[in-house]
């Protein structure tokens, strides 16, 4: 018989549950290496059929499965189940609206994403083939273009979960700086224009969940800390 | 036909409760609360310049106190808050000029001022109560 893994996963269905609770789940451990992707698929697929969650790619890539897991957020099928304490508590991104047990409303950070103009801004006519970077200048985006909006960062930051109505978050400020060091992109002032301000940026106040959450080991506070140092440089 | 959909209750994920703390977060909210003790003591640091400073048995009484276990308390207490807000503030100002910007050097650096304030509450104690 092979090891068994107990977890504590979050569960509310809506409509009937009052209130959410935790279930307990024993889960074989399938193979060395086992993701924690891999429990909670065990789960839907021979236990309970009801658990939610949301996955796709199951490597990393896609930024679906982010979770509470044992108080820290990340990525449930990049976790290893090997060093997890056990009972692995799996629980939503935390201080967001809860649809369905795992599943939760994404609706608000996409639209603060979307608030930074995560685009390129370019008033200069298009050169005959594509705007050209060098590799140095392309290099200043590494660290940056890397996210893939899992939501880790932002759900892991207090000032997040106290003023996310106002403060953007450290997901859409990593993306703002990647917009702010892209040397093809035009519109600098006015993207500094737009998050100078006490709430959209500066309710950073250095706590870091952000950087330790983060599951492609990319460092939102020190994104904004680049911003921070923008401001400052321009003004001077 | 058009039948609206029915709006279920979506309860708050839990958040402060279930985060695991980390060195990173304990320094900043330790930062924090530390800053705010200092600022909440500062009516004790004019009672305690005015005592000393006001005439010789004023003095006598306010040494006296400064001797008794709240003294040594409060003395203790300002001392470590002191020490902490003072190392980490430093550690911000490197973080926020860019020095130490590191994933590693933002965790190391928080357990070095989190070392050096359990240090120094080790210290105060030594002098203060032995």
């Amino acid at each position: 018989m092979s090891k068994m893994i107990t977890l504590s996963v979050f569960r509310y269905e809506p409509g009937k549950d009052e209130k959410p609770s935790m279930q307990t789940f024993e889960v074989p451990m399938l193979k060395p290496g086992m993701k924690l992707l891999d429990a909670l698929n065990y789960i839907k697929w021979e236990i309970d059929g009801t658990l939610s969650y949301r996955r796709s790619c199951g490597e990393g890539v896609c930024g679906s499965d982010g979770l509470n897991i044992n108080g820290v957020n990340g990525l449930a099928c990049i976790t290893p189940i090997e060093g997890l304490k056990q009972p692995i508590h799996v629980r939503p991104l935390p201080s967001m609206q809860v649809i369905r047990d795992l599943v939760v409303d994404m609706d608000h950070f996409f639209d603060q994403y979307r608030q930074i103009k995560p685009w390129l801004q370019a008033e200069s006519p298009l050169p005959e083939h594509e705007r050209l970077q060098s590799p140095e200048d392309r290099e200043r985006l590494d660290g940056s273009y890397e996210c893939i909006l899992c939501g880790c960062c932002t759900t892991s930051c207090p000032s997040w979960w106290w003023n996310g109505d106002r403060f953007l978050g450290p997901a859409a400020l990593l993306q703002a700086n990647r917009w702010i060091v892209d040397s093809r992109d035009e519109a600098t002032g006015d993207r500094l224009d737009q998050v100078e301000d006490a709430f959209r940026l500066y309710r950073c106040h250095q706590i870091m969940n952000c950087m330790d959450a983060c599951p492609k080991d990319l460092n939102p506070t020190a994104a904004i800390g680049h911003i921070k140092r923008k401001l400052v440089s321009r003004k001077s | 036909m058009n039948e609206q959909p029915v709006k279920y209750h979506r309860p708050l994920s839990p958040r402060i409760s279930i985060y695991r703390w980390r060195a990173p977060m304990l320094a900043s909210i330790a930062h924090r609360a530390s800053g705010v003790a200092l600022v909440l003591f500062v009516p004790l640091y004019l009672w305690l310049l005015h005592g000393m400073t006001s005439s010789p048995d004023h003095y006598d009484a306010t040494l006296t106190w400064l001797h008794s276990l709240p003294g040594k308390c409060s003395l203790w207490f300002v001392g470590v808050a002191l020490v902490y807000h003072f190392s980490n503030g430093i550690r911000f100002l490197l973080i926020d000029v860019g020095w130490g910007e590191s994933r590693k050097m933002m965790r190391f650096s928080a357990l070095v001022v989190l070392f050096i304030a359990a240090l120094a509450s080790l210290m105060f104690a030594w002098l203060l109560f032995l």
